[in-house]
């Protein structure tokens, strides 16, 4: 594959090739009632009562196995853009920005293919690049020649164990573009997300991943997702 | 079905080979096909077993005792023997703790004047300090996770301390072994941070009893410690480090900051702290150590010199790092009159800052004799401060006053200053000089005899030439009023003369010269 048309070239001398490790899973049923948790039909297992229940049991678990601090929310919105090129894949970057917190720049994410590595390691793993932004990266992108794709609203919890995030949140839908007070939630369920930036190479993160994700059965099960079988 | 070849699979025992032939997949019964032959399999290898089992020659079934399902541990209250007496304690709730947190730890710090020798490096230099009582009211399972908590906290800290001991490059190296860690914040200082964790059993309690000197151990620094890991941790758990939006990565939201508003190097550097744990500490034991020295410094000569009086006032409000003291020179009985020399010294963790009333400031190095030297010329001059001071409320007029006199032998200790003062009609005039010649406190039997800047002072008096009667007649001076102006100096016999300190003799002097 031939290099993107836009160079998102890092900083000469200093970077380090970092790698986002990532486990993610659905939350809002119990494993044992019958429903299942797998397909975003299914979830919808009951009224919503009990979609509250179990957000409410795993916050409290994730609660009690993170880092000890206050619980975080947030509710940001995320906007994917694209960028053809002659190739077959449009180059894609996403840009997010906070709608609760006013001064904190925005959050420019660049995240590369899956690794085609060990069938055994149990985290996703894809290249990625983080970049933090002011608030005219719109504006720039769209100079550049990139157009956006879709947008989204993302709230929910954000929690932290050393140097894993586990992030359990909600996607809502924009109804019409560019307004974000007009939004209704996607699903019914809660997208549940572990992951890990850490440089090339340390594949022992995974397995930490994978101890995490065991502890919060039957809650939430977490798994490598492919976006490639999703599409 | 002519024409497919059937599929054909020869079931053998287990001792012979399973011969099977199969036509690659071009069937759409392949699924049904595999799945039958794998429950086959199954089927043929639970056969083989079963057969081999009831042989009993080669493996034999064995039936396997249940155990009863554990009773549960809620005891009923009627279970309870109501004639025993029920602890006023009593609680089911059991903690147990993990072999390498048992006991009780502490952080022991201490500051030793020589080095020692290479041999005793790495003994375990621990007393068993008398754990804190709990409350009366707290539960077991309490004060339990609190010693444990205590004990995984040390380890940490000193875990921290002897990485960074190690990691750090100092230009004096710090040693790390065994429990201790041993660094020389200044030369023939050094100061030992070892970890002291004491297991609970009978044995080491008794042999524990050392004879160290608990006076030793600085527990203001070992609470710092603890204040200090403890500020790390709530810095690594504030939300401050929690990204926003929830993509981004951790970091101080400083930090994020600085990319888009393009912090320079210097800015980038403020943000982040580079101090570790242990330069942190041994920076406030090198504070800690100047300042009693210095408190011990100015109170040695406050015993040792009666006059002046040097009095100290130290400030109540401190720094890890700083602090101050405001020293006064003055003479008894006149401190109204004489004050002229104050000082206000400010301790760091190297150097100590002193600001002169006069705004001369001067910085003094970590060596205790600097510091006394100087203090005792700041004495010596107050003396000639205090004769011009007096002057002017006797109505005696200043002729000349040095601080620094430029004549006469080198002194040992700063410089002498000297002052002359004339009667207010003109016919007396004394000229005092004053150095700081310290000479050590002579004890005779039962008489001790102090030496200060006493007794560096020398003074003189002018009398009138028609008071001299040793003077040589001559032709020149023919008029008798040139008899009324001074003649030659002469000593005074300062020691014999009455008084307590330098001023009140003076004052003495000055008034038996005015007549009334």
């Amino acid at each position: 594959m031939e290099a993107p048309p836009v160079t998102m070239m890092p900083v000469t001398g200093g970077t380090i090739n970092m790698m986002e490790y990532l486990l993610q899973g659905k939350a809002g049923g119990q494993r044992g009632a019958g429903g299942g948790w797998g397909a975003a039909e299914l979830c919808v297992s009951g009224t919503g009562s009990v979609l509250d229940q179990s957000l409410e049991s795993l916050l409290h678990r994730l609660r009690g196995l993170c880092d000890n601090m206050e619980p975080e929310t947030f509710l940001d919105h995320e906007m994917v853009f694209l960028l053809k090129g002659q190739q077959a894949s449009p180059f894609v970057l996403r840009a997010r920005r906070s709608m609760d917190k006013a001064a904190v720049p925005w959050h420019l994410r660049y995240l590369g293919q899956p690794e085609v590595g060990d069938k055994n390691r149990h985290a996703l793993v894809r290249n990625c690049v983080d970049i933090a932004t002011s608030d005219n990266l719109t504006d720039f992108l769209v100079e550049m020649g990139f157009r956006m794709d879709h947008e989204f609203v993302a709230k929910g919890h954000v929690f932290r164990k050393g140097i894993m995030k586990i992030v359990v949140y909600k996607i809502f839908r924009i109804l019409m573009p560019g307004n974000t007070e007009s939004i209704e939630p996607l699903s019914l369920s809660y997208l549940v997300e572990l992951n890990v930036v850490a440089p090339a190479g340390q594949d022992v993160v995974s397995d930490d991943m994978r101890n995490f994700a065991e502890q919060l059965k039957p809650l939430v099960h977490l798994e490598k997702i492919d976006p490639k079988r999703l599409m | 079905m002519a024409g497919v070849p059937a599929v054909r699979i020869s079931i053998e025992s287990a001792c012979e080979k399973q011969v099977q032939e199969f036509q690659p997949s071009l069937w759409p019964w392949d699924s049904v096909r595999n799945n039958l032959r794998s429950a086959l399999t199954e089927m043929c290898v639970l056969y083989d077993v079963l057969s081999i089992v009831k042989d009993k020659k080669f493996m034999t079934l064995d039936p396997v005792v249940q155990d009863p399902p554990p009773p549960k541990q809620v005891i009923k209250n009627t279970d309870i023997d109501l004639d025993k007496k029920i602890p006023e304690d009593y609680c089911p709730l059991d903690v147990q703790i993990p072999s390498d947190l048992e006991g009780s730890a502490y952080i022991k710090v201490s500051i030793q004047k020589q080095a020692p020798d290479i041999g005793d490096l790495g003994t375990v230099n621990l007393f068993k300090r008398p754990m804190p009582k709990s409350k009366p009211g707290t539960p077991h399972w309490q004060t339990k996770l609190e010693t444990a908590q205590n004990v995984l906290l040390c380890k940490e800290i000193f875990a921290q301390l002897s990485r960074e001991a190690v990691q750090i490059k100092s230009q004096i190296p710090h040693i790390v072994v065994k429990n201790q860690i041993i660094s020389q914040p200044f030369p023939g200082l050094q100061l030992s941070i070892s970890l002291c964790h004491s297991s609970n059993d009978k044995k080491s309690q008794k042999s524990a009893s050392e004879k160290q000197n608990p006076e030793d151990h600085l527990y203001v620094l070992e609470h710092n410690l603890h204040q200090l890991i403890r500020e790390c941790h709530k810095q690594t758990l504030s939300s401050t480090v929690m990204p926003h939006p929830a993509s981004a990565p951790f970091g101080h939201k400083r930090m994020r900051l600085a990319g888009p508003q393009a912090f320079d190097k210097n800015e980038i550097s403020s943000l982040q702290s580079n101090e570790g744990l242990l330069e942190k500490i041994i920076k406030q034991a090198k504070h800690i150590f100047l300042r009693r020295r210095t408190a011990r410094t100015i109170d040695s000569l406050a015993s040792r010199i009666e006059d002046p009086q040097i009095q100290a006032h130290w400030s109540n409000i401190n720094d890890v790092y700083e602090s101050s003291v405001k020293v006064l020179i003055t003479s008894q009985g006149y401190e109204q009159i004489c004050k002229s020399i104050q000082l206000q010294l400010n301790i760091g963790v190297e150097q100590i800052r002193v600001v002169h009333r006069d705004g001369r400031v001067i910085t003094l190095s970590h060596q205790e004799q600097e510091l006394q030297d100087f203090l005792l010329s700041q004495m010596s001059q107050h003396q000639v401060h205090a004769v011009q001071q007096l002057a002017k409320v006797m109505g005696w007029h200043v002729l000349s006053f040095s601080n620094h006199v430029g004549l006469g032998p080198v002194e040992s200790i700063g410089n002498a200053s000297a002052i002359t003062v004339a009667s207010p009609n003109g016919d007396y005039a004394i000229s005092a000089k004053s150095s700081a010649n310290v000479t050590k406190a002579v004890e005779k039997k039962h008489e001790t005899v102090r030496n200060g800047p006493e007794s560096g002072s020398k003074v003189m008096v002018q009398f009138p030439r028609s008071q001299c009667k040793d003077l040589p007649k001559g032709d020149v001076l023919q008029d008798n009023k040139w008899n009324h102006l001074r003649g030659p100096f002469k000593e005074v016999q300062w020691n014999k003369m009455e008084g307590r300190n330098f001023v009140y003799k003076m004052e003495l002097l000055m008034a038996a010269l005015t007549p009334c």
